[in-house]
């Protein structure tokens, strides 16, 4: 499983998450993208550990981040590191993060690199 | 005949080991005593929360009804081995919490009810509890219900709590969740706060009298409000209501 | 485009209130035309974020409208996270600033607690991302912790710094009548006793439960009118002299600098510039502090203090009532509450308040020229507005 970032067929520019219009040239039609999977690694920019969770998370705390990428684009993600330090190495895999009801949701969780 | 009577009915006579009382500092600067209260004490608390027993928000009128029932019980002794602890702020009261021994290993926690909100008082009476249970009466575990969505988050989920489902909690029977000694372990250092002694008169000015709670929560003006918007909201109930108590003016 | 003057407030008080959403609006826009004296007005606009999913109410503008009985006047809801108070000011603006209507009546109102907690923590997380944020469990306060850890390390704001601006303003709510805390706090109580944990726990580290705002209901009115219907009326004439508002990118980590607000920025030139006044003209001003944090950048945002040194006026107490620019002397959103919806109003009524030197004990004295700053969303979406007095 990937999580996409969408390239601006006219001129390259990439996006994450997905707009419509291309946020450098401004120029493209809708779905005029190509989705490119994220890279894995990258590194912690900020991060948190969030105790007063939403309603169906059944756990008491839950570790959130902002990574920077290799490729430069940042990502917000779940964090499951014990001792995370802003500028650690991080690598990334697609994970369940949710359960609403019973839909699954996907998402990027990062473990130390 | 009678003194025969009275002992069957009572609860056998267990002495638990006492509460050696403490005091935390509150976000507001002040300092707040949490100590034992005897038998003798329990009937000025009464009157504080009765009043409660009529606030339908946060679900304090069961919580109140079910304390009340609970301290009259421990005063005309028909409630084996409770015990009572108050919190007070120079004297006034802030918090009520109370629980029973089950047996040597097993503790139930009964009500934790906050007459002062916004300082967190709640918190601190419940942690006093868990460490009556587990510090003092060496309990290896503390079965523990919540009747309200705060209680919840703040018990079951922030110190994740063990399901005992299969244990139905005197609390009406529902499923208990439980403090085992490893998560009370786990939990010490946000769970065992406080100071010991309490400053001699810090301490005299609680004994001496339980004053009242100088801010309770209070039912809405309008009692009808209160259900007007959500069960009824064309106020068709609150008409009605006003019409009979006028005598169908 | 004419000049728009304020004309009439209104408040209720912010707490929990038991009222139908429709009557929590309803209830200060009859306070504010009872404080201006006038009995109808040409349009009404309603600023509310949640009534259609918390309160099961929406087109809300339709229900206010007929419960004050001022149909067959116009009237509209306004939705923009929680700088919808604002924004329905601005469209209110708009339409007397055009010459299209007279007097218009701005109404916001929320309430926040029909339901429990952990549901209002999942309403305001509904304005994230959906799938880059909202999926992982994001609220708001995680965005502004991951935001106030890196304004910690790149400008050496402490939790001190934090705990002041809790202090400073939930005391400073203790002069305002209508505020929603009405318990003062201490540095020890909340910061240095041995109990500061259990006190203050993490709400999302590093903010702690005294750097958030408290979930209020509460209502909150100002009615706008032209010069000609202002000089009428025997109140000190405010002029809503400067109106701005200035988006930013959705998603929190697609920001240009993760420690800049630049929608507030934008804003305030804007607002700034429409009035042709400088942030050193201010002289009180009304900032969201819906966290601890955000007060302190936004002050530097607005252009009050330089970039990173906000944290050094707050601890010069350049910031308190008394101090060179005092900020959020009604309580702030921390001290007041923040019944989204209104919020952005009740910044307005505080500022209108002041600037007509009738706000007793807490009075800036002197107050000539006031701001307020609206913060929707994580700041992608932000409404500044800019008082002065005449005469």
């Amino acid at each position: 499983m990937e999580i996409y970032a969408y390239k601006c067929k006219r001129c390259g520019h990439l996006h994450y998450p997905y707009r419509m219009v291309c946020r450098n040239c401004g120029e493209n039609e809708h779905n005029e993208f190509d989705p490119v999977p994220l890279p894995r690694e990258g590194k912690l920019l900020t991060f948190t550990v969030l105790h007063s969770l939403p309603p169906d998370f059944e756990v008491p705390t839950l570790g959130l981040a902002i990574v920077e990428l290799t490729n430069g684009l940042r990502v917000t993600g779940q964090m499951r590191i014990d001792a995370p330090a802003a500028g650690m190495a991080v690598r990334g895999e697609v994970e369940l993060v949710r359960t609403e009801g019973y839909d699954e949701r996907f998402g990027m969780v990062f473990y130390p690199a | 005949m009678a003194v025969d009577l009275e002992k069957i009915l009572r609860p056998t006579e267990r002495t638990l080991p006492p509460f050696p009382a403490k005091y935390v500092t509150l976000a507001s600067g002040e300092d707040m005593v949490i100590r034992q209260v005897a038998r003798e004490e329990v009937p000025d608390i009464l009157p504080y929360i009765e009043p409660l027993a009529h606030v339908e928000r946060d679900f304090y009128d069961v919580v109140a009804a079910r304390v009340y029932a609970e301290l009259l019980a421990y005063v005309r002794h028909r409630m084996q081995d409770e015990y009572v602890l108050v919190a007070q702020i120079d004297g006034e009261i802030g918090a009520v919490v109370n629980g029973r021994a089950v047996d040597e290993d097993t503790g139930m926690s009964l009500h934790t009810l906050a007459l002062r909100r916004g300082l967190r008082i709640g918190a601190h009476a419940f942690a006093a509890k868990m460490e009556y249970h587990m510090d003092i009466l060496n309990q290896k575990e503390v079965l523990i219900v919540a009747e309200s969505p705060i209680g919840f988050r703040r018990w079951m989920i922030e110190y994740k709590l063990e399901k005992r489902f299969d244990i139905p909690h005197e609390l009406g029977g529902v499923p208990s969740w439980a403090l085992t000694k490893e998560l009370f372990e786990a939990a010490r250092g946000s769970l065992v706060v406080g100071r010991r002694p309490v400053p001699d008169d810090a301490l005299a000015k609680a004994k001496e009298r339980i004053l009242p709670p100088s801010d309770p929560p209070t039912p809405p003006e309008d009692l009808l409000a209160a259900t007007r918007s959500r069960y009824d909201s064309t106020g068709t109930a609150l008409m009605s209501q006003r019409w009979k108590q006028g005598g169908g003016k | 485009m004419r000049d728009v003057y304020a004309v009439g407030i209104g408040i209720t008080s912010f707490t929990r209130l038991e009222y139908p959403l429709s009557e929590i609006a309803a209830y200060p826009a009859m306070m504010a035309l009872k404080d201006c004296g006038l009995s109808e007005v040409d349009h009404l606009y309603v600023a509310n974020m949640g009534g259609g999913r918390v309160n099961h109410q929406t087109a809300l503008a339709s229900a206010v409208v007929d419960t004050l009985s001022l149909t067959p006047a116009g009237a509209e809801t306004i939705e923009n996270g929680p700088a919808s108070g604002a924004s329905a000011i601005k469209q209110g603006f708009l339409a007397v600033a055009s010459g299209m209507h007279d007097v218009v009546l701005v109404t916001g109102a929320e309430r926040m607690r029909e339901v429990n907690n952990l549901e209002v923590t999942e309403f305001v997380a509904t304005l994230t991302h959906p799938l880059a944020e909202y999926v992982y469990g994001v609220t708001l306060p995680s965005l502004a912790a991951m935001f106030t850890r890196l304004y910690m390390e790149r400008y050496g704001v402490t939790e001190r710094h934090l705990a002041m601006v809790a202090v400073k303003n939930q005391n400073a709510a203790l002069k305002n009548e209508f505020a929603h805390l009405q318990q003062p706090i201490t540095i020890e109580g909340i910061l240095d006793s041995p109990e500061a944990m259990t006190n203050n726990p993490y709400v999302s580290e590093p903010l702690r439960f005294f750097d958030c705002c408290p979930v209020s209901d509460g209502g909150a009115c100002i009615i706008l009118a032209s010069e000609e219907v202002a000089r009428k009326l025997d109140r000190p004439l405010v002029r809503l002299a400067g109106v701005g508002q200035a988006t930013d990118t959705h998603v929190v980590h697609e920001r240009e600098s993760p420690t800049d607000l630049l929608a507030v920025r934008g804003a305030a030139e804007k607002a700034f510039g429409m009035a042709g006044l400088t942030p050193g003209d201010v002289d009180v001003a009304e900032l969201h502090d819906a966290f601890t944090i955000l007060e302190i950048v936004e002050s530097e945002e607005v252009g009050f203090f330089p970039k990173g040194e906000g944290h050094v006026a707050l601890e010069r107490g350049e910031t308190a009532l008394g101090g060179k620019l005092p900020i959020n002397v009604s309580g702030g959103l921390k001290g007041r509450g923040h019944p989204v919806g209104a919020t952005g109003v009740a910044q307005a009524y505080e500022i209108v308040h002041q600037l007509r030197s009738e706000a007793g004990e807490r009075q800036v004295s002197g107050a000539r020229v006031g701001l307020t700053l609206n913060f929707g969303g994580f700041g992608n979406n932000v409404v500044c507005l800019v008082f002065a007095r005449e005469e």
